[in-house]
């Protein structure tokens, strides 16, 4: 597990799908991003080749843990499929079995009401899914949505952590962005989203944006915004970002 | 007589938790209520609960009132003060004085703003499933009085029933793994954060502000908050159907 943390972390190359199955002793992975203003479900990698299709499959059909879990932003566990009463699922059902797949979890990639994307699992014959797998299967969902919200496939340099005074993890995790464990910062991101008039998604990266440009940490431009002595405004130009400051400028 | 009285109020509680175990029920709202009662109950000024998250870190998911200052006090634990302490090792650390830095040396960013927020000690209970920690209860108190060996029974009992919540929602869909309680538990609470800012915004009101209003909003038509919070966030609900709170001057 480790190793493919590392792996995500450095983006080297390989086949993350494949370290990914292998790490969580899975009969299959694939990972969808949602993208557009519909947010449509794009399969960025699968392994092996029967989890693509079966990816193909629920998100053409919009039945399934996969589509479920990005509806509901909870993990969604059937790993015994047979155990499903029939009319959740009445299309997909029979097709995964004709597939061979036997049961299949899936585990959303997201902030509350932010969604990224979906990480979903295929699983093997014993048809049960152990507490260590789930461990490492929500911890590698939290790793691709810190990865995703840095907007790379790995970490860069952004969320170290210095700024606001806590040491950097290297062995943990692909940089996590700091300062997401502050209430402000998700009350500052809501509020952003209807400054701007934004989904709340790109409210928080336009949030990052502006702590990273102006040096300062994520926790305290929220703080800001929330204090209102900081408003993002929708008159200025986007690529700079600049928010409006009422009294300090950019403090 | 005082403990008469709060004998049967801890039943009452323990009654009124009991019957919101249904199917599909509000977990942040209780563990709210619940805090509330802890304040209540143990005559503390604050109570908070933390739960531990994807990545082993305590994040809040509920305090007995929703004042940004508490949040942020609680939220400081996610990787340092006595509740890290307690969910590493298990154990109560109760009655800790807040004053006096040969104490909170170890954590000193959460003891100095416990204090500018006004405290002068604290405490922290584990909540407990079987042989794992999955979170804490923290309490606060603004005046020295220590808490004895009943009141830190009774913060323990408090904290069971908080894990017992927890980990009871959607039990019929998802019996396989608790960890799945805890992250949609979690989930919920930053969803919950994300609409207060909507509606602050839409308002002109403080957070909190937005938030009272929210709430008794969704107690008013038995909706759970982070399924309400959902639906203003897709757009799905014109929120000039929710009575805004006044203005602040």
């Amino acid at each position: 597990m480790a190793e493919v943390l590392r792996s995500l972390r450095l983006g080297e190359g390989g086949d993350p799908a494949r370290a990914c199955a292998r790490a969580l002793d899975a009969a299959g992975v694939a990972l969808s991003l949602l993208v557009g203003a519909d947010r449509t479900a794009e399969p960025l990698w699968c392994h092996p080749e029967l989890s693509a299709r079966f990816e193909e499959l629920q998100f053409t059909l919009g039945e399934g843990p996969g589509p479920e879990a990005v509806r509901t932003g909870a993990p969604v566990l059937e790993p015994d499929l047979e155990r499903v009463r029939p009319e959740r699922w009445p299309v997909l059902l029979p097709a995964a079995r004709d597939m061979g797949v036997q049961g299949v979890c899936g585990f959303p990639l997201g902030i509350g009401a932010i969604r990224v994307g979906v990480l979903t699992v295929l699983c093997d014959g014993d048809r049960r899914i152990s507490e260590q797998q789930y461990a490492d299967a929500t911890a590698l969902a939290a790793a691709l949505t810190g990865a995703f919200l840095n907007g790379t496939g790995h970490g860069n340099g952004e969320g170290n952590g210095h700024a606001n005074g806590t040491a950097p993890r290297p062995d943990a995790m692909p940089d996590w962005p700091t300062g997401l464990n502050r209430p402000v910062v998700h009350q500052a991101t809501g509020m952003i989203s209807v400054q701007l008039g934004v989904p709340i998604q790109e409210a928080l990266l336009r949030l990052r944006a502006h702590a990273y440009g102006s040096e300062r940490p994520l926790g305290e431009v929220a703080a800001d915004v929330v204090a209102r002595r900081l408003r993002f405004g929708d008159d200025l130009d986007d690529d700079i970002g600049g928010p409006y400051s009422p009294d300090t400028g950019k403090g | 007589m005082i403990a008469m009285a709060r004998e049967r109020r801890l039943a009452e509680i323990f009654v009124e938790v009991a019957d919101s175990l249904v199917e599909d029920f509000d977990v942040i709202d209780l563990l709210h209520r619940l805090s509330a009662r802890c304040v209540e109950l143990l005559d503390v000024s604050a109570a908070g609960i933390l739960l531990v998250d994807a990545h082993g870190e305590l994040q809040i998911i509920a305090a007995s009132d929703e004042h940004t200052r508490l949040l942020e006090l609680l939220a400081l634990q996610h990787d340092q003060g006595p509740c890290v302490e307690c969910y590493r090792t298990g154990a109560a650390r109760t009655n800790i004085d807040l004053t006096r830095t040969e104490v909170t040396a170890a954590w000193p960013r959460f003891a100095t703003q416990a204090r500018e927020t006004g405290y002068v000690s604290t405490h922290a209970i584990p909540l407990r499933l079987r042989n794992r920690v999955v979170g804490a209860l923290n309490l606060f108190q603004s005046t020295p009085h220590r808490l004895g060996d009943d009141d830190i029974a009774l913060a323990q009992a408090l904290a069971d029933v908080a894990t017992i919540a927890v980990l009871q929602q959607r039990t019929l869909e998802q019996s396989h793994v608790e960890n799945s309680q805890l992250q949609n538990a979690l989930t919920s609470r930053i969803l919950i954060e994300q609409v207060k800012g909507v509606l602050a915004e839409r308002w002109n009101t403080s957070v909190d502000d937005a938030f009272t209003a929210f709430r008794s909003y969704a107690r008013a038509r038995h909706l759970r908050l982070s399924d309400l919070a959902a639906q203003i966030i897709e757009g799905d609900l014109d929120t000039r159907t929710i009575p805004a709170p006044p203005r602040a001057s």
